[in-house]
């Protein structure tokens, strides 16, 4: 890797606006309490984020591809992973789909 | 200052540090998969009992979780540039920006220690102790246990990094790294990152949405 094509000040001053500014357009979009999408929208701009911390602040954008591996095949299993599970969780029919306890019981009361 | 080594097994110092990154990042995507098993268990609670998962986080403390967001993108920022200090061979720049990461990390634990307190007094405790008088559901004790139980481990990885934190300062005004190689200042600097983009994603699902 040559000196030229290392994250120079430059670089990180706008990894850090950028951050900064995806960071308050969350804070922002909360104050909507958008019940469908409120939640999917924060995650997308959090994997944003995400990304740039890792290209800029990480220099994973200064790196050969085979570390930039590592993380795809990571977030490849978290995605399995969280995606499965939901999945069983909202079409599960055999099991009931939740424990809540009754109005009368002690959990209440505690 | 001590002279940085080769081993006997790299052709070069090239293919040592990309053998070195190489191996942070496989420690790091470890660490993911660590946060993956709460995220998914997150995710399972939160499918179950999705109206009181929004209802508990209303109830959060959107400041505390905000605030502690600013200042690990802020501490994400001086770390990086603590690296861009060492590449120009500014040493004593570099050391004051670590240090100033490792104050910003030092906050970070003292607000998620208010936050915490603030939780204790209003009894928003993890499973059989959630006796929050506000919230009597049984999906806002399931959102509170995963709350501790995930800031818990965060804060834990925090207070780790600052520890490390702590020797990069010590490595690095002893002149131990220099613009050519730093590359074990990098990997330092790598697991605070990892840090920061835990709670990138943990400040939404707790505080916002």
């Amino acid at each position: 890797m040559s000196e030229a094509n290392k994250v120079g000040a430059v670089a990180y001053l706008g990894t850090f606006a950028g951050l900064v500014v995806l960071a308050t357009l969350s804070l922002l979009l909360s104050f909507l309490h958008w019940k469908g999408g409120g939640l999917v929208v924060s995650l997308a701009i959090a994997v944003v984020k995400a990304v740039l911390v890792l290209f800029f602040f990480m220099h994973l954008a200064e790196q050969r591809f085979t570390n930039r591996i590592t993380m795809l095949v990571g977030l490849m299993f978290v995605s399995l992973l969280v995606g499965l599970t939901v999945a069983d969780v909202a079409t599960r029919h055999t099991f009931p789909s939740r424990t809540k306890p009754s109005p009368g019981d002690p959990f209440y009361s505690r | 200052m001590r002279a940085h080594s080769l081993g006997e097994q790299y052709a070069d110092f090239a293919q040592q540090d990309h053998a070195l990154k190489l191996g942070m990042w496989v420690f790091l995507a470890s660490e993911l998969l660590l946060f993956a098993a709460l995220f998914a268990l997150y995710a399972a609670y939160r499918t179950m009992y999705g109206d009181d998962f929004r209802e508990a986080i209303a109830h959060n403390t959107l400041a505390y979780g905000t605030v502690n967001m600013y200042v690990l993108l802020c501490s994400s920022f001086t770390v990086a540039l603590s690296v861009w200090a060492v590449r120009q061979s500014r040493r004593v720049l570099a050391v004051v920006l670590l240090l100033s990461t490792m104050a910003l990390g030092i906050a970070f634990l003292v607000i998620k220690l208010l936050e915490y307190a603030e939780h204790f007094r209003e009894r928003a405790l993890p499973g059989p102790y959630f006796h929050m008088a506000e919230l009597p559901t049984f999906g806002a004790n399931r959102f509170f246990t995963m709350y501790w139980v995930m800031t818990g481990v965060h804060a834990f990885h925090v207070t780790g990094g600052v520890c490390l934190l702590g020797w990069l300062v010590h490595r690095t005004w002893s002149g131990h790294y220099t613009a050519a190689h730093h590359t074990g200042l990098e990997l330092g600097t790598m697991y605070w990152h990892l840090i920061d983009i835990i709670w990138i994603f943990l400040w939404p699902i707790l505080y916002l949405a």
